[in-house]
C-alpha cells in the first residue's frame, strides 16, 4: 500500500489508525481536511489527530468507514453496535460528518 | 452515524459539557480569526485544519454560531478591503491581471473557510437563515470589490476598450478576459448582465452603427455582406471564447440589426450590385451569403424573396411580350427553359432550396408564362421540335431530363387545353410524315401528360398512337391479299384515322393522278371488305409521296413531296409547260394551298424542280410553270416543302382559339352538370367556384362564359331558377 493512498488517524490517547484514504473520506469532514485546496498540516504530513475521540470509538469508526464501502457497493451485511458505545459514535458521527 | 441499527436502545437526554470560561468564545473565535488572516496571506501550511474545524464545532454547538458567522463577516470584509486597494493601486494594463490573480486567491481562500467552517454551514446557516459561506465570499466580494466606486467602472471601461481593440485587430490576452468574464459569471448572472454585458451590447450597437454606415457608404453590396459576415463570426467567436454563452445571441442580435436590417433596403436595391446583379452575374457566393445573412432577421428573406420575384416576373414579362423572340418558339421555349434552370440553380445553391423560394419562383413563372397567350403554341412547338429532330443521338436519360422540363413548363400552363389542341395537330403531323425522333420519348411524353392531367387528356393523343399501329397491321393485310395484282404501278401506304382523335381539318379534297386513283380504290375495297359499315374519305392534305425523276441530262433524283405537290409534278409528265390556271383546273386543289406548294416547287433555291414565269417569289395567278430541266442537287433524295410546324398566323391563330373555346363549352357544361347533380341546390358565385376548380387542370374558364353555360342549361331544361332566390339554381334531373 503506498503512503499516499492512506491517512494516519490518531485517538486522543495517541493510538494510530492507518486506513485508506478511501475509506476514510467517507466522512465528509475527512474528506475536506484531505482535499481543501491550502495546504493544511493534515493534508501534507497525511494524519489527523481527534483530541476528542478515544480509541475504542476511533476503533469502531475505522471498522464502520470500511462496512460503509462495502455497504455501498451492495454487500448488505449488518454492522454491530454495543449499546454502550452508541452516545459517543453518534457524536463522533456528528463531528466527523459521516 | 448510519448504521442500520435493529437493537433497541434507551436515549437520555445529552448535555455538552458546560463551558465554565467565560472568555471561551472570545478566545476561540481569535484562534479561527488567526486562521482566515493566515489563509488570506498564503500561510495555511501550519495550520491544523482538525483544530480550526474543530473550533469551529465547538463554537456552534456552544450556541456561539451567531459570533462566528459575523466574525467571519467582518474578517472577510476587511480581506477584501485590502485586496480592493491593492487592485486600484495596479496600473494600467495590470489592472485585470491583479483583480484576475487577487480573485484566484479569494476564491481559493474561500474554498478553505468554507471548508474549516463546515459544520456552522451545515447546522447554524440553515437554521439561522443566513448565506451560506461561499455565496457570502461571493458577495463580499462582489459589494467590497467589484462595486467599489474605483473598480466598478474601471472595470467596465477595460473590458470594453479591450474588446475594442480586438475588433480592430490587436491581440488581446484572452485567457484573462475569459477569467474575468467567469469571474463576473460566477457573482450571479445579473451582475455578468448589469455590469457588463448590457454596456456591452450597448457599446456594441454603437460601433456597429458608425462601422456599417461607413461600410455602406465606401463598399458595394457583395463586399459590405462579406465584411457583415466576417464582423458577425468574429462576434460569435469571442463569445465562444471569452463570454458567457447566452451573450451569443444577444451580440448576434444587435449585429443583424445594426450591419443587417438596418441597410437591408439599401443593400439589396444597391445599384449595379445589389441583388439582382448579383442574380444576373450568377453569384452564387454572395447570394448565398446574402440568403445566410438575411434570414437572421426578420422579414429578410421576405425581402429578398419579393425582390428576387418582381424581377423574375419583370424579366419574364419583357421576354414573352418581346415581339422580336417571339418569332423563334423554339428560341422563346429555350429560353424559358434558360431562366428556369438559372434560378433552380441559385436556389439550390444560395437559398439552400428554399422551399418559400421555390414557391415563389414557380409563381412568377406561372405568371408571365400565360402573360402571352401563345405559350401553351410555342411549347408544343418546341416539343415538335426535339421530337423531330432535336433528340437525335440523344441518350434516353437526357430525353427525360428535357422532357421533364417541358412538363415543368407545361405545369405552368394555364390554358392546358390549347397546349393539347397544338400538341394534338403537331403530333399528327409528326406521326403522318413519320418524322417522329423516337417512338419512346412519344410515349414517355404522353404518358407524363397523363400522370399530370389524368387520362381524359391523353385518351385521344393514345387514339393517334393506336391507329398508326393498326395502319401498319392493315397494310400489311392489304398487300398479302392483293399485292400480286398490282403489278408496277406505285406504292400507297395508308394511314387509317379514326375521327375524332385527330386534329380534323376541312377535308379539302384535289384530283388524285389517274395511277394514284386506281389503287387508292383497290385499297378501299379491301377495307370496306375486311371492315364493314365504315367510311372512308381521303384526306390528301396530310399525305407524303416519293417520286423518282429524271432530269435533262439524265441525273435521277428521288423527291420527297406532299400530296399537292405530287399531283402537280404529275401533271408535268405529259407536258413541260402550265399555267397557274391550268395546274388549278387540272389538280383542283384549294388556291391557298396550290399556291404554297408551288412556291415550294418553284422558289426555293435548290430544290426548284419547277421554273416559273416571270421570275418572282411570290405566285400569282397568271404565272406560267415549267419542268425545270437544269435541276441539280448534291444528294439524290430531295425533300420539297417539309411540311414542318410553322408557328401560326394570326388569322390562323384566332381561328384555333375559337376552336378551343367551341370545345371548352361542352366541358364547362359537363362541369356544371356534374355538379349540380351531387349538390341539387346551389348559388351562381358557389357553382363558378366550383367549375373553376374542377377545370383548373385543363383551362381557366371565364365566369362569363360559366355565365352563359348556366343560361344555356336552363333553356335545356338541366336547371332551373329557384323561384324565391334568384340567384339559386335547382338540378332537375
Amino acid at each position: 500500500m503506498r503512503k499516499e493512498d492512506t491517512v494516519k488517524l490518531i485517538s486522543a490517547e495517541g493510538f494510530e489508525f492507518v486506513i485508506d484514504k478511501e475509506a476514510a473520506m467517507v466522512s465528509q469532514t475527512i474528506r475536506n481536511m484531505l482535499t481543501s485546496p491550502g495546504s493544511f498540516a493534515e493534508t501534507e504530513h497525511g494524519e489527523v489527530t481527534f483530541p476528542e475521540i478515544s480509541t475504542v470509538i476511533l476503533e469502531k469508526i475505522c471498522q464502520y468507514f470500511y462496512w460503509s464501502l462495502q455497504y455501498a457497493r451492495g454487500k448488505e451485511t449488518e454492522f454491530p453496535i454495543e449499546p454502550e458505545l452508541t452516545l459517543e459514535l453518534m457524536m463522533a458521527a456528528n463531528y466527523l460528518h459521516t | 452515524m448510519s448504521a442500520p441499527k435493529k437493537k433497541t436502545i434507551q436515549i437520555e437526554a445529552f448535555r455538552h459539557r458546560v463551558v465554565a470560561d467565560p472568555k471561551y468564545a472570545e478566545k476561540t473565535w481569535n484562534i479561527l480569526e488567526h486562521a482566515i488572516h493566515e489563509i488570506y496571506n498564503h500561510n495555511a501550511s501550519g495550520l491544523s485544519f482538525e483544530e480550526l474545524y474543530r473550533n469551529a464545532y465547538n463554537m456552534v454547538l456552544h450556541k456561539f454560531g451567531e459570533k462566528l458567522y459575523s466574525g467571519l463577516v467582518a474578517t472577510m470584509t476587511f480581506h477584501l478591503k485590502e485586496i480592493c486597494s491593492s487592485i486600484e493601486a495596479a496600473q494600467g494594463g495590470l489592472f485585470l491581471e491583479e483583480l484576475n490573480r487577487k480573485w484566484a486567491d479569494h476564491n481559493k481562500a474561500l474554498q478553505m473557510i468554507r471548508d474549516i467552517l463546515m459544520y456552522m454551514d451545515r447546522t447554524f446557516i440553515p437554521s439561522a437563515h443566513k448565506t451560506p459561506v461561499h455565496e457570502l465570499g461571493l458577495n463580499l466580494w462582489r459589494d467590497v470589490v467589484i462595486h467599489s466606486s474605483k473598480i466598478q467602472t474601471r472595470l467596465l471601461d477595460t473590458l470594453l476598450e479591450l474588446i475594442q481593440g480586438e475588433r480592430s485587430g490587436e491581440v488581446i490576452n484572452r485567457g484573462l478576459m475569459r477569467n474575468i468574464t467567469k469571474m463576473l459569471m460566477d457573482l450571479g448572472s445579473s451582475v455578468y448582465q448589469d455590469d457588463f454585458e448590457k454596456q456591452f451590447l450597448e457599446s456594441s450597437a454603437d460601433f456597429y452603427r458608425l462601422e456599417s454606415q461607413e461600410f455602406i457608404e465606401s463598399c458595394d453590396c457583395g463586399e459590405y455582406l462579406k465584411k457583415a459576415e466576417r464582423r458577425l463570426n468574429e462576434e460569435i467567436e469571442r463569445v465562444s471564447h471569452y463570454l458567457d454563452a447566452k451573450s451569443e445571441a444577444k451580440i448576434t442580435n444587435v449585429v443583424e440589426k445594426e450591419l443587417i436590417e438596418s441597410h437591408m433596403q439599401r443593400l439589396v436595391h444597391m445599384e449595379n450590385s445589389g441583388l439582382v446583379n448579383m442574380i444576373v452575374g450568377d453569384k452564387y457566393e454572395d447570394l448565398g451569403r446574402m440568403y445566410s445573412l438575411f434570414r437572421r432577421v426578420a422579414s429578410g428573406l421576405v425581402l429578398i424573396r419579393d425582390v428576387m420575384t418582381s424581377y423574375i416576373r419583370e424579366t419574364g414579362k419583357q421576354l414573352v411580350t418581346d415581339l422580336e423572340r417571339l418569332k423563334d418558339p423554339v428560341d422563346f421555349v429555350q429560353r424559358l427553359l434558360d431562366i428556369k434552370d438559372k434560378y433552380d440553380k441559385i436556389i439550390g445553391s444560395a437559398f439552400s432550396n428554399d422551399k418559400t423560394f421555390q414557391n415563389a419562383l414557380n409563381s412568377s413563372f406561372e405568371y408571365f408564362i400565360n402573360l402571352n397567350s401563345r405559350s401553351p403554341e410555342y411549347i408544343s412547338l418546341f416539343v415538335d421540335d426535339k421530337l423531330r429532330k432535336g433528340l437525335k443521338g440523344v441518350s434516353e436519360e437526357d430525353v427525360e431530363i428535357i422532357l421533364d422540363k417541358v412538363m415543368m413548363l407545361f405545369r405552368y400552363l394555364q390554358e392546358k387545353d390549347v397546349f393539347e389542341k397544338y400538341y394534338k395537330q403537331h403530333l399528327a403531323k409528326r406521326l403522318l410524315s413519320g418524322k417522329t425522333v423516337s417512338d419512346d420519348a412519344e410515349r414517355s411524353l404522353i404518358v407524363k401528360l397523363k400522370t399530370e392531367c389524368g387520362y381524359q387528356f391523353t385518351s385521344k393523343l393514345e387514339g393517334m398512337f393506336t391507329d398508326m399501329k393498326t395502319s401498319e397491321d392493315t397494310m400489311q393485310g392489304f398487300y398479302a391479299n392483293v399485292g400480286a395484282d398490282l403489278g408496277d404501278g406505285p406504292t400507297l401506304s395508308v394511314q387509317v384515322l379514326t375521327t375524332g382523335s385527330w386534329p380534323t381539318q376541312p377535308i379539302n379534297t384535289c384530283n388524285l393522278p389517274t395511277e394514284i386513283l386506281s389503287i387508292c380504290e383497290k385499297f378501299r375495297n379491301y377495307y370496306l371488305g375486311t371492315h364493314t359499315g365504315r367510311r372512308l374519305t381521303w384526306q390528301t392534305n396530310m399525305g407524303t409521296a416519293d417520286l423518282k425523276a429524271t432530269f435533262g441530262k439524265g441525273q435521277k433524283h428521288e423527291l420527297n413531296v406532299s400530296t399537292y405537290q405530287m399531283c402537280v409534278l404529275m401533271l408535268f409528265n405529259n407536258t413541260d409547260r402550265l399555267t397557274y390556271r391550268e395546274i388549278e383546273q387540272a389538280a383542283e386543289i384549294p388556291a391557298s394551298d396550290l399556291k404554297r406548294c408551288l412556291q415550294s416547287l418553284a422558289c426555293v433555291k435548290g430544290k426548284n424542280v419547277l421554273r416559273k414565269e416571270p421570275m418572282s417569289k411570290d405566285i400569282a395567278d397568271s404565272d406560267a410553270f415549267f419542268f425545270n430541266d437544269k435541276f441539280t442537287s448534291k444528294f439524290f433524295k430531295v425533300k420539297i416543302g417539309t411540311v414542318v410546324a410553322q408557328r401560326e398566323s394570326e388569322p390562323e391563330n384566332q381561328e384555333t382559339r375559337q376552336r378551343v373555346e367551341e370545345d371548352r363549352k361542352p366541358q364547362i357544361e359537363a362541369a356544371i352538370v356534374r355538379i349540380m347533380k351531387a349538390r341539387r341546390v346551389l348559388d351562381h358565385n358557389n357553382i363558378v367556384t366550383e367549375v373553376t376548380k374542377q377545370l383548373q387542370s385543363r383551362f381557366l374558364p371565364n365566369p362569363v362564359v360559366i355565365k352563359k353555360r348556366i343560361e344555356s342549361l336552363i333553356e335545356r331544361e338541366f336547371l332551373e331558377r329557384d323561384k324565391g332566390d334568384r340567384k339559386l339554381y335547382r338540378y332537375l334531373a
